[in-house]
């Protein structure tokens, strides 16, 4: 089942197009929207949340249509903006309860649930301050407690650890990965920093240019071809790779103790040579694992 | 910065509960908008104070009234036939139109801290982030907005209106209060709802094109007081003198009676004098050395009201971009 999906979209901006014959589906589960500035992450949302009319193609979002259907599609989702904002002149609660007003919500249900979102997003004793008053780190967690409120199925959350310093980036990136794990809420982190998206999500969709470019779990995209080995050996070994080679398989790199080699069988089979070779060869292994890139590589490589 | 630990309490429940409760229409967005603005509208204890004083002719007439009955009971009955006789003259329909006339800066005042930051102050927070994001769209923030000023001032202005009018047909019902003014109470409806939805729009429009709640406010009283100024204090000011005959011009003083009106204090003057039927008269029964200014051309007036209504509000309404939510 898919939350969002756009079948060939195609987004202009007079005569620029931002999004061209872009199609994508999300399902359940943490979804980082990753792409360089200027890719189109941000018209993609919008265009979701019915902001932007697309000039050819259509989509929906929890099954609400994306042209007709965009204001119970922001009913349905939370979202949190990247900019700061806030209803000024009130308190944290006022706010997010005020926020579930206008979604939709009872007044005293919304109160009431907005005390338990405030301490859910760790600002149950800040709840009574002006907004205004509040540090950046504070500011973001309650754009979040404030898409929360009304207890979306989906959550948007748009360069969320945007100006946070290292702890609060660090808490921030916890409540998301939190808040996205069994808690019956999906999430579509849009951000261009790839260790948050890492941390926090279980899926990706790369766009550049308007384009997707990737898009799956961030398992399969930073997988490499062939599923080589990284051995850990104790101390770089020349005959080792020699014998490696010898034995038919194909040495790849080494990088100071770890060598990265790919057999022509299943990743098992592989490591059961290796350790044969090093037994034989008096070697000490001291792991192995499957060889995986970093997102940021896998990244470069589809967006190239 | 503050250590956030803080603020999380030793026994705060940090459980997340999903929420499954009702949610209501979407449709309407509007009226929750209007509501929180008029529930923090009316917790301004300032604006209750300009609300009572936009009555003071009524009370000050009132005072007048029972102090001079008193006064003049005291003096026998030569005195109190004299000042019944006084009260008959008076014109009770005209006090209404008074009443509103010279609580024109109150009612402005009152649209000024209902409306001045009714926008821009959102404009400063990013606050159309939030309200765009859920279920609104640009007429509901624009309309709650605009019903989140009108609704109060129209309540407000009718509330001294009422009063008095209950006050006057229990008062001096046996000087023909009733028989002049019974009905005005219905007129007083549509004149003050027309000066509450064109002092509505005026400050939405200019409150949407600022980012300080201040500068708004600030650009308003310009636009209000310097028309204001330019308009009614130099015709009354001429049209006393040539009726004095200072000037002996009485054909410049007729020209210059329709720009008595070119302000927005002159339209809602001009709307209730068509809406009332009556020019006026003088204040508390005394003579005064201005003139009255005779009635306007009801559809100039109705028109520059429409036109100063739809500019506020198209201003509002080019202003919100709902495309620069995300």
């Amino acid at each position: 089942m898919s939350l969002v999906e756009a079948r060939n979209l195609t987004v202009k901006y007079r005569t620029f197009t931002a999004l061209n014959n872009f199609s994508v589906s999300i399902g359940p589960g943490c979804t980082g929207l990753l792409g360089p500035n200027g890719a189109g992450k941000t018209t993609f949302i919008k265009t979701m949340l019915g902001f932007l009319r697309p000039a050819m193609g259509s989509g929906n979002v929890l099954g609400a249509d994306i042209v007709r259907d965009n204001t119970r599609i922001r009913q349905l989702v939370g979202l949190m903006p990247e900019q700061d904002c806030h209803i000024p002149g009130i308190s944290a609660v006022a706010f997010v309860a005020y926020a579930g007003e206008l979604a939709g919500m009872p007044a005293e249900q919304a109160l009431r649930r907005a005390h338990e979102v405030l301490e859910y997003c760790g600002l149950g004793e800040a709840r009574y301050r002006l907004v205004e008053t509040y540090s950046t780190g504070m500011k973001q967690r309650i754009k979040l407690a404030q898409a929360l409120i009304h207890g979306p199925k989906l959550l948007l959350l748009d360069e969320p650890t945007n100006g946070l310093d290292p702890r609060g980036r660090e808490d921030m990136l916890e409540l998301i990965r939190s808040i996205s794990h069994g808690k019956d809420v999906n999430v579509i982190v849009s951000s261009h920093l790839l260790p948050d998206i890492e941390r926090t999500c279980d899926q990706v969709v790369v766009v550049a240019k308007g384009e997707l470019r990737a898009e799956g779990k961030i398992a399969d995209l930073t997988r490499i071809d062939g599923a080589p080995l990284d051995v850990e050996l104790r101390e770089p070994n020349a005959g080792f790779i020699m014998a490696i080679q010898n034995a038919g398989l194909e040495f790849i790199h080494a990088l100071g103790t770890t060598i990265r080699v790919r057999g022509p069988g299943l990743p098992d089979v592989t490591g059961r040579t290796v350790l044969e070779i090093a037994r034989t060869s008096g070697v000490q292994v001291r792991g192995y694992g499957v060889a995986t890139r970093s997102l940021e590589e896998a990244f470069l490589e589809v967006i190239r | 910065m503050q250590n956030e630990e803080h603020y999380l309490s030793p026994v705060a429940d940090l459980t997340y509960r999903s929420y499954d409760g009702p949610l209501g229409s979407i449709k309407m967005r509007w009226w929750a908008i209007a509501m929180y603005q008029m529930k923090r509208s009316l917790k301004n204890r300032f604006m209750w104070v300009m609300a009572v004083g936009s009555g003071w002719y009524y009370f000050m007439m009132m005072i007048i009234f029972f102090f001079l009955e008193q006064v003049v009971s005291q003096g026998g009955d030569q005195g109190m036939v004299q000042f019944k006789q006084f009260l008959a003259r008076i014109n009770w329909r005209d006090q209404f139109l008074l009443g509103f006339s010279y609580s024109q800066l109150i009612y402005f005042i009152l649209a000024w801290i209902l409306g001045a930051s009714a926008i821009a102050n959102d404009n400063r927070a990013n606050a159309l982030l939030v309200y765009l994001s859920k279920p609104c769209t640009k007429f509901d923030y624009v309309f709650g907005k605009w019903m989140g000023v009108f609704m109060p001032l129209f309540g407000l202005q009718m509330l001294a209106t009422s009063f008095f009018w209950l006050y006057g047909g229990l008062s001096y019902n046996d000087y023909g209060f009733m028989k002049q003014a019974g009905p005005v109470i219905l007129l007083m409806i549509p004149v003050h709802a027309m000066s509450a939805a064109l002092l509505a729009s005026v400050t939405i429009g200019i409150s949407s094109l600022f980012n300080q709640g201040r500068t708004a406010g600030s650009t308003f009283a310009g636009v209000y007081l310097l028309t204001n100024f330019f308009t009614q204090f130099v015709v009354l000011t001429i049209t006393s003198q040539l009726q004095r005959g200072e000037f002996r011009l009485a054909s410049v003083s007729s020209g210059l009676f329709p720009l008595y009106y070119c302000s927005l204090d002159g339209v809602q003057i001009g709307l209730a004098k068509i809406l009332l039927g009556t020019d006026g008269s003088p204040a508390f029964g005394i003579n005064s050395r201005f003139p009255n200014i005779p009635i306007p051309a009801t559809g100039l007036m109705f028109t520059a009201w429409l036109l100063i209504c739809l500019a506020g509000i198209f201003i509002a309404w080019s202003k919100v971009r709902a495309v620069e939510v995300v």
